[in-house]
């Protein structure tokens, strides 16, 4: 019991309370061990009203509870400083306003009750050397009292007064009537003098966040300013004050204050010894029972479960186990019965999650780790048949973990560790084997790929930079050079060759790539024949060309072709057409890009190349050389560039459809002639739309002839195929390397 | 026929007969009869409300009799079940001596209370749903007698609709198990079955019954935000040294709260009562408040006089003496 408190209770109650307690109390220890301590002093005071007598018979009944240590402040009180524009419960101005206390008592209690720490407000009424006077006129914190007309004075010396940056002198900036927070220093209570300070150091903890120094009258606190209006106004009382403040509607002012003023609302005090929170024991509360029901419920569940699992009704068995689960959401017993079912059914993983769940909360559980063990060696043998060695041991191994005594997974690692010597051995022999099998192999073989992959790769770069500078043929070029890119990309072929075969090679590509990828060869009857039809002799002609020195054959070719093409394209220009329109725009970023990069890409390698080679080659290519003069190439191909993003919808549609198309198309080198054919016409079309563009890009320099002879040429190449395939790649093949040859030098 | 006649004023036999039919109000006169269980069902059984009468038709009342069986009778003694309330009323009835019948209504009713409070430790209720439950209860069988309803019933009701009041949401199935472990001690807690539901349901179709009879009036003003309004008013007045050393705030928290075993939660305005407690919590401590034109208490509420307080203390002291007495 609590000596001091039921002292100043009894030498408030006096005397008749201290007999009640003795009759009351005398059953309890604390309180005779402390009753003679209290008896000595007598008790003089004895007023109250009319249930004085009921009063202290409760006190004395009630006593060994109402000053038990334990009885104050079960929580720690929250002290913390609200912010003052929430308003979580209703500020009020301080009690002794209404109640009209005298001024003296009011001074004395004030001098009594302010400590050091305490924030006090205050109107600055003199500055002198030595620092300034304040008049107090509300506190700021600590203590809410009313002391506005008391007249207290408070001094701050100046070395309270921090220095304000450049001022030499840190009263300068303060001035008479300035409103000042400040902290209270040190307080003289028999000269009643107050000392304060702005000096953040002065202010208690729990109120350090305010801000010391010059107030504004804003900042003036809720009480003080309410306080105000008090006092002006004669019919406010303490319940209107109440109930027009924000806070007193605040539905959950209750908990905010309970926290404040340091009750425990979960666990009540109660004077009623049949509610102590003490007697109340765990098990009772609903929390507790809950749990106990629901895994009662859920046990249940996993009954009948098992029930319809001995019958076999499985579906019904994992309803139960999930509904069970659905109850309790940890039960051990579902989870087991649920892994055993899984188990059953053969899956063996979600069995394995299920086990391993309920050892989790139970790890003692017997048939949970007996049945993962089992399920574990199961998986393990699952994993062996599938030849995963070494996964299958990690699960043998886990079962041992488990139970290091469980004779299958001792056996079955026995095992695994042997198969897994013996397989690593016989891995290490092939490996061995093979490696040298791969040596003598490479020697022959692999250097003929190599060098048919130098090959090819040399007839790329020729033909792209072709298709580079014959800029008529550009875009349907550049679509098939760009598809040819994207489709061997993994090998890594780079255009930077010559020009001069531009027509030559494009056929030989085709060629070259049925050659290649054999199963594009199967090639759609039609096309082929009809070409066939159109051009029996050309098929000769066109065979050859690739061992002679290039440019005259082509060129009779092409010439020769150009009206085919064209009749071609404008069979087909309509179903291209329609594809482009169906072509949807949103692929079309993407492409554009692509087509873009490589469009320039190709210009500029194909540049110098074309520069040089073109000297040799034949009239026409020389007029044209004249637009595309090697100061104008930079240019140009910026133009191109441009002109590629500028007229997207026309040059980039017809690439880019040709570029999706070609998927099907390429695999089919006939088909694919005629389409470059149609590309072509249908790029001149889009061309003669897009004129306009174009020609402010200056350098028209694509004259449709050229778009139509590439086109014718390709379509005359494409003849050889007749060939056994095999046999004119080879051909190509060769007669491409030895190009290469010769144009290495060169460069 | 006198108790009846002071349990069920004129006014809310009015309302009670707006509720049940008008024929039903005859049989409510003959509640205390030696019969009254059987007029029981009469009572609300006229066709007016189908569902209340399912909640006091007989089935239910096994239900109800169930979790105030037997085996709870031993530990919560003078448990009121429906063949202790025949005897009681038809006793009552033959002396006339409305004196114990209304202590005896106290009693019950200071025990159904007690229960709401433990009940509402378990649930983990605020103080504030507690003590709308507790004006819930007392409003209810302000309007109609103990004996016609089962006042645990009506509790565990009281206990679910307060937590809809104050937006504390509470499960029904807890309250069952709280409440079902409260009569039957270390019991085992339910199983899903007819017995849960049955209780669920009577639980539920209570619930309703007492929002009729209240006329769905059950948003409440508590004392409570009034008192620690007060509290930190008057803490501020104290030397916070002095203050920290004493216990105002809980004692006066605690007495907030057990007033509401009896019914002066519903005869007084909440601030008085707010004041009451605080007052009583000052004195018990001799704490002293510096003394001006005006008291502290008539600063804080207007219209309340040492009369009141001494009223409310009073009765509220009445209630540790009952305590003391019944326990």
């Amino acid at each position: 019991m609590d000596r001091d408190l039921l002292r100043q209770t009894l030498s408030y109650h006096g005397q008749s309370l201290f007999a009640q307690l003795k009759c009351e109390q005398n059953e309890n220890p604390d309180f005779t061990a402390i009753e003679p301590d209290l008896s000595k002093a007598s008790y003089q005071r004895n007023d109250g009203g009319g249930v004085k007598t009921l009063v202290e018979q409760f006190i004395a009944r009630k006593a060994d509870i109402l000053f038990a240590p334990s009885w104050k402040n079960s929580v720690p009180v929250d002290d913390e400083l609200e912010d003052e524009g929430e308003e979580p419960y209703a500020i009020m101005p301080p009690l002794e306003q209404f109640m009209e206390v005298s001024f003296e008592e009011r001074r004395n209690l004030l001098y009594r009750d302010m400590e050091r720490g305490d924030i006090v407000i205050g109107r600055i009424n003199s500055i002198r050397d030595f620092g300034f006077f304040v008049t107090l006129i509300c506190m700021g914190g600590g203590l809410e009292r009313d002391i506005e007309d008391l007249e207290i004075t408070a001094l701050c010396p100046l070395r309270d007064v921090p220095s304000n940056g450049s001022r030499d002198d840190p009263l300068s900036y303060y001035q008479v009537n300035d409103l000042i927070r400040a902290g209270v220093k040190d307080i003289d209570r028999y000269h009643e003098k107050i000392t304060i300070s702005l000096q953040p150091s002065s202010v208690a903890a729990s109120l350090v966040s305010l801000k010391l120094g010059v107030l504004s009258k804003d900042d003036l606190p809720h009480h003080y300013s309410r306080s105000l209006r008090v006092a002006n106004d004669n019919t406010e009382t303490y319940e209107r004050v109440l109930e027009g403040t924000l806070g007193y509607s605040n539905p959950s002012n209750v908990e905010y204050l309970l926290r404040k003023i340091g009750i425990s609302d979960t666990q009540p005090p109660s004077l009623m010894r049949w509610l102590q929170s003490k007697h109340f024991l765990e098990d009772d509360f609903a929390t507790a029972i809950r749990k106990k029901q629901s895994a009662s419920w859920a046990l249940k569940c996993v009954r009948v479960g098992v029930d319809h699992f001995k019958s076999g009704r499985y579906v019904e068995a994992m309803n139960e186990y999930n509904k069970a689960l659905e109850i309790d959401r940890n039960n051990v017993e579902a989870l087991v019965a649920r892994g055993a079912l899984y188990a059953n059914k053969g899956s063996l993983l979600k069995a394995i999650t299920d086990f391993e769940l309920a050892l989790e909360s139970c790890p003692t559980h017997r048939n949970a780790k007996k049945y993962l063990c089992q399920t574990l060696v199961e998986r393990g043998g699952q994993l062996e048949e599938e030849e995963k060695l070494v996964t299958a041991e990690g699960f043998y191994r886990k079962a041992l973990s488990l139970d290091d005594s469980f004779p299958d997974a001792k056996e079955a690692l026995r095992k695994i560790e042997l198969l897994i010597q013996k397989s690593l051995k016989l891995r290490e022999e092939t490996a061995a084997r093979e490696a040298e099998k791969s040596k003598n192999v490479e020697t022959s073989a692999e250097k003929l790929r190599k060098i048919l992959k130098e090959e090819k790769r040399m007839k790329r770069r020729r033909k792209r930079s072709s298709s580079s500078s014959t800029s008529p043929s550009s875009s349907s070029d550049r679509s098939s050079s760009g598809h040819r890119k994207s489709k061997k990309k993994r090998k890594h072929r780079r255009s930077s060759g010559g020009g001069k075969c531009q027509r030559r090679v494009s056929s030989r590509d085709n060629r070259n790539v049925t050659g290649n990828e054999e199963e594009w060869y199967p090639a759609p009857p039609n096309t082929s024949a009809s070409f066939l039809d159109q051009k029996p002799g050309v098929f000769d002609v066109s065979d050859r060309p690739e061992e002679e020195p290039d440019q005259r054959p082509s060129k009779t070719r092409n010439s020769a072709h150009s009206l085919n093409s064209s009749t071609s394209v404008s069979a087909n220009a309509p179903d291209n057409r329609g594809r482009f329109e169906d072509d949807p725009f949103d692929l079309s970023p993407l492409r554009a890009d692509g087509s873009k990069e490589k469009g320039i890409w190709d210009k500029a390698s194909g540049r110098e190349v074309n520069g040089r080679e073109r000297e040799t080659s034949r009239g026409r290519r020389v007029s044209q050389e004249d637009h595309i003069g090697p100061q104008e190439i930079p240019r140009s191909s910026e133009k191109d560039k441009n002109r590629r993003t500028s007229s997207s919808t026309s040059s980039e549609h017809s690439s880019k459809s040709s570029r999706n198309d070609l998927p099907s198309l390429s695999r089919i080198s006939t088909s694919r002639r005629s389409d470059s054919g149609s590309y072509c016409s249908a790029d001149r079309d889009n061309r003669e739309e897009n004129r306009g563009i174009r020609r402010s890009d200056g350098g028209d320099y694509r004259s449709p002839p050229y778009s139509s002879r590439n086109g014718k040429a390709r379509a005359g190449g494409s003849q050889k195929k007749e060939l056994p395939s095999n046999l004119l790649d080879l051909f190509s093949q060769i007669a491409q390397f030895e190009k290469e040859k010769c144009i290495k030098p060169q460069k | 026929m006198q108790s009846v006649s002071r349990v069920v004023s004129p006014g809310s036999v009015q309302s009670v007969s707006r509720v049940v039919s008008p024929g039903s109000v005859q049989s409510v006169s003959r509640v205390v009869s030696p019969g009254s269980m059987q007029s029981v069902s009469r009572v609300v059984s006229p066709g007016s409300m189908q569902s209340v009468s399912r909640v006091v038709s007989p089935g239910s009342m096994q239900s109800v009799s169930r979790v105030v069986s037997p085996g709870s009778m031993q530990s919560v003694s003078r448990v009121v079940s429906p063949v202790s309330m025949q005897s009681v009323s038809s006793g009552g009835k033959r002396t006339g001596d409305t004196e114990t019948d209304s202590s005896r209504e106290m009693k019950t009713h200071f025990r159904v209370c007690r229960f709401i409070m433990e009940t509402g430790v378990k649930l983990g209720m605020r103080s504030v749903p507690v003590a709308t439950a507790c004006v819930l209860y007392h409003r209810f069988f302000q309007c109609v007698s103990v004996s016609l309803y089962e006042p645990y019933l009506v509790a565990m009701s009281c206990i679910y609709l307060a937590g809809k009041v104050e937006e504390q949401h509470l499960r029904t199935r807890d309250i069952i198990n709280v409440c079902h472990r409260y009569f039957h001690q270390s019991s085992d807690p339910l199983n899903c079955d007819t017995e849960f539901w049955e209780l669920r349901d009577s639980v539920v179709q209570c619930e309703l019954l007492v929002l009729r009879q209240l006329n769905f009036h059950v948003s409440l003003q508590h004392p409570h935000k009034y008192l620690l309004h007060y509290l930190l008013s008057v803490k501020s007045l104290v030397n916070r040294h002095a203050w920290s050393r004493t216990p105002v705030a809980e004692t006066s928290w605690a007495l907030l709260r057990d007033c509401y075993h009896g019914n002066m939660c519903v005869r007084h305005a909440p601030q008085h009562i707010a004041i009451a407690t605080l007052y009583l919590a000052l004195h018990s401590y001799g704490v002293e408040l510096p003394v001006g034109q005006r008291e502290w208490w008539q600063v804080l509420c207007e219209d309340v006089a040492k009369e009141h307080i001494d009223t409310i203390i009073s009765d509220l002291l009445h209630l540790y003496d009952m305590e003391a007495k019944w326990t």
